[in-house]
């Protein structure tokens, strides 16, 4: 059976029994090519579900809308680790929640009207192809492949002399419109009041230019440090295709290197920058 | 430099500061081109914005009547950053002064009618205009009934005018606190019930209602079980705005721009809008 | 009369217009096309389907300044910004320029922005009409379509070998000399297809579609973030906010949108629009409903540019299909 039909049954099970009151998939979209969100209420609108190589969002953020409410919802491996990040900071239960977990062969960059060609850079190195927490898993578990460099990307950035790398950003960031769709696309940013948009104290102002939009990128990547979980949804959703994912798989390889630590591969370990130990030694001001 | 760009403040200078609860401050302020005072007229209802020059601007209801030819006052209540700055400043500080916007209360229809003025809280201050006109041309009203409610009696605001208000012909005041203290020996109750005990009568009447929407809400429910007409309520719609010219499309409500169209409106005008505030 | 300009003589218009006024022009940046300034006459991309922006950020910056505070004497003085030089845009897909017109409906009317009427009157619009039309275009069914010339001062239209000239308005026809200018023998080309949308009727339709559960679901997957008014080229919306920078103070205005979770909320907290299908229903009621009965024309032109840039496909010829069907009599 595809992935695609046990997801509709398992939905339609769970809507008809009950269980939850909704179920947060894909369907197909207006282009006929792409996936996007879809929210299941009745188990006659199972049959809208789907999934292929275009459902590239990160369902999990919308559970934040839900709290509360019986939910069931379609992840992907890294999907799963936002659902343990959110169960780790508190934000969402866990037994509100039904987690349809899909094995994932990886999606492909989002384009309108064609189908993608190329799998998300995250994809091409992604050694976790099995969500980490479910409840019903659709697909067969794989072995996962060792990758020999998992941030070739990264490495190629950290390679480049520090005014090249500056310049590169300065023109990346240039192009921001400030329209916050990598925060709202993103499953770690929920904050009621954001840095950005606060006033008092007074963050970053709201002019939409070179020095604030990379006040805003930079921080907004840091508050992410040892969070992200590699979604990629803030550069799929960035309508001026800024690199957003190099800074956070950036921090990804420092989180990992400086704490052994990767955001959401369960729910009990706390990321290392919401703990503080006496003890601890940054390195900084010693 | 004079500009005829909309957006650029007259500058103007804060007189007095003058504290009327704990948390709000009456602001007198004089615009400081001498050829401009004269032609600035405006209506009991309209409002400016006032800026603190380095974090912002503000609407605010004017609370001073026109023809009196003093300040310009407005009632601050310190609720965000812009009203913090205000709340910051001392007699004699520059400000800024964008207006009159907005439509007024529509007094020339007031006249030979009973008028219930139901004002809560801050959402009293805009409604001083309208008594102190009313007071002012008392022949040309009937009864003049005045509720003003707020949180404490520290936070009823224009108290020091209660006396000469209610001592005014053919004009009630009556006071009410959702809390009183030791001092207190008024009423305590919430304004729609009030409204309620009161038995306002709809007879040749109009109500005026200010206040915060919860507030408004419940009153209205009151004044409609009483018997009043939507025609007969006047009310205010707060939107969050920018420009004050129905061009930041922030207060837009429905077809209508709250600071271009509003803030005034009757019940009838609102309950033609598609969106309910 | 239709004239003919070789490609040669196009560019070397364009370096004239470059090097007596600011050209705006679409680019390549990455792999973005977007309107740019031009420094390099080279740089102008002439072959493309439409920009991933719209070019209303040159009339209506994104951040712009609307007066400095300068303190004299410990009095303070207000210096409103005034926007000096003159730019050509060129390149603009005639429902851009549909789009410009309206900005010009609710900021030039009285009082008028100033910096949008100085903007305008310092600006000068040159189009290029579509020869191909993107699937997920819909300008035709918004009063719009691939040869419109509102609000454009000259139009290229691609032939072979070069382009036909229309100087459409006086400054346009001021900016053109006859010199690069030799008569048309071409034929047009015919204007391509856009694909339909039921936008007949769709004012009353939104009008009877407004209650009920339709935008509650739409704004189930609505992410709430401006992608879709920032790349638009008619949403009008800003904040307006003081800016200080080591004692220097300026009043800003910034593009806003009716999406953003703050966008209604009041000091003190009271949101009259917190509802998230409420938010969704603004959106779409402001362009096919409000501004219709405010303003006349429809607020869309049909680029497409929010169909293709929304991370969730929320999706205006979709929702105007099911309003259509929704609309019937409460």
């Amino acid at each position: 059976m595809s992935q695609t039909a046990q997801i509709r049954q398992a939905a339609r099970e769970l809507l008809q029994g009950k269980a939850v009151e909704c179920v947060i998939g894909y369907e197909r979209g207006t282009d006929g090519v792409n996936a996007r969100p879809f929210f299941a209420y009745e188990a006659a609108e199972a049959d809208r579900l789907i999934f292929d190589q275009t459902c590239t969002h990160d369902l999990a953020k919308y559970l934040l809308n839900r709290k509360g409410k019986s939910t069931a919802i379609v992840v992907k491996p890294c999907d799963s680790r936002a659902i343990n990040l959110l169960l780790n900071e508190s934000q969402i239960q866990r037994d509100k929640l039904h987690i349809i977990g899909v094995v994932c062969p990886g999606v492909v960059e989002r384009r309108w009207g064609t189908p993608g060609a190329k799998q998300l850079n995250a994809c091409q190195v992604c050694q976790q192809h099995t969500p980490v927490v479910y409840d019903t898993l659709v697909g067969q578990p794989v072995s996962e492949p060792a990758v020999a460099d998992p941030y070739p990307d990264v490495a190629g950035m950290e390679a480049k002399p520090a005014d090249e790398r500056r310049t590169f950003w300065e023109e990346q960031f240039s192009r921001c419109l400030r329209c916050y769709a990598c925060r709202q696309a993103c499953p770690g940013c929920y904050c009621p009041e954001c840095f950005a948009e606060r006033l008092d104290p007074l963050w970053v102002g709201i002019r939409i230019a070179p020095g604030e939009n990379e006040v805003w990128n930079t921080m907004r990547a840091f508050h992410l440090a040892g969070r992200c979980i590699g979604c990629y949804q803030c550069e799929q959703v960035c309508p001026v295709n800024i690199r957003l994912s190099l800074l956070n798989r950036k921090l990804e390889k420092d989180v990992l290197g400086m704490f052994h630590f990767q955001a959401g591969m369960d729910a009990e370990s706390p990321p290392p920058f919401s703990t503080y130990q006496k003890d601890e030694k940054l390195g900084i001001g010693e | 430099m004079k500009s005829d760009n909309p957006f650029v403040p007259h500058m103007a200078t804060l007189r007095e500061a003058v504290e009327l609860t704990p948390d709000v401050m009456l602001f007198r302020i004089d615009l400081d081109d001498p050829d401009l005072k004269p032609d600035f007229s405006y209506q009991p209802g309209q409002f400016v914005f006032v800026s603190a020059f380095g974090t912002g601007e503000s609407p605010f209801g004017l609370t001073s009547v026109s023809y009196r030819r003093g300040p310009l006052e407005v009632a601050v209540r310190k609720v965000g950053t812009v009203t913090g700055s205000l709340h910051e400043l001392e007699a004699g500080a520059s400000v800024g002064v964008r207006g009159p916007f907005g439509n007024h209360f529509p007094l020339d229809d007031f006249r030979g009618k009973n008028i219930h003025i139901i004002g809560g809280g801050i959402g009293f201050a805009p409604l001083r205009p309208v008594i102190l006109t009313i007071l002012d041309h008392r022949s040309d009203y009937e009864d003049l009934l005045i509720l003003n409610g707020a949180r404490t009696p520290q936070d009823l605001v224009f108290a020091s005018e209660f006396d000469t208000w209610a001592a005014s012909p053919r004009t009630r005041l009556e006071l009410t606190v959702d809390a009183g203290d030791k001092s207190w020996t008024g009423r305590v109750a919430l304004i729609p019930s009030v409204v309620r005990e009161l038995n306002l009568s709809p007879q040749n009447s109009v109500a005026v209602i200010c206040g915060p929407p919860i507030m408004i809400h419940f009153t209205l429910i009151e004044l409609k079980k009483l018997g009043f007409a939507d025609h007969q309520i006047v009310t205010t719609l707060e939107g969050k705005m920018k420009c004050g010219l129905g061009k930041c499309a922030r207060c837009n409500v429905g077809d209508k721009y709250v600071c271009k169209d509003g803030p005034v409106f009757t019940l009838e005008q609102i309950s033609t809008l598609l969106e309910q505030f | 009369m239709r004239q003919f300009i070789s490609k040669q003589n196009l560019i070397s218009w364009l370096r004239q217009q470059m090097e007596a006024r600011q050209l705006v022009a679409p680019t390549q940046v990455d792999d973005l096309i977007l309107f740019r300034r031009i420094d390099r006459v080279d740089d102008v991309i002439l072959q493309f389907q439409n920009t991933a922006t719209s070019p209303k950020e040159w009339l209506f910056p994104k951040t712009e300044t609307l007066f400095h505070v300068e303190r004299k004497d410990g009095k303070a003085e207000l210096i409103p910004a005034e926007i000096d030089g003159e730019t050509v845009i060129f390149g603009l897909r005639p429902c851009d320029a549909r789009g410009i017109t309206m900005l010009d409906l609710p900021y030039l009317a009285d009082p008028a922005d100033t910096l949008y009427r100085q903007h305008r009157q310092k600006t000068v619009l040159v189009g290029l009409s579509c020869l191909t039309a993107c699937p997920e275009c819909f300008c035709e069914s918004m009063g719009s379509g691939p040869e419109d010339t509102a609000a454009l001062d000259i139009m290229f239209t691609e032939v072979r070998d070069g382009y036909l000239v229309q100087a459409i308005t006086e400054k346009g026809r001021s900016l053109m000399p006859q010199a690069l200018l030799s008569p048309a023998e071409t034929v047009k080309p015919p204007a391509p297809e856009t694909a339909p949308v039921p936008s007949e009727g769709i004012t009353a339709k939104m009008r009877q579609a407004f209650d009920g559960p339709y935008w509650g679901r739409v704004a189930d997957r609505c992410i709430h973030c401006n992608v879709c008014a920032y790349v638009c080229p008619t949403c009008y919306c800003f904040d307006v906010r003081d800016y200080t920078n080591k004692g220097s103070v300026e009043r800003v205005r910034s593009w806003e949108s009716c999406q953003s979770p703050g966008f209604t909320k009041i000091a003190g907290g009271h949101d009259p629009r917190a509802n998230k299908g409420a938010r969704m229903r603004q959106r779409f009621s402001h362009k096919l409903l409000y501004f219709p009965e405010q303003f006349g024309p429809l607020h869309c032109v049909g680029c497409g540019r929010c169909v293709r840039a929304c991370p969730v496909n929320i999706d205006i010829r979709e929702i105007m299909q099911d309003v259509q069907r929704m609309g019937a009599p409460k």
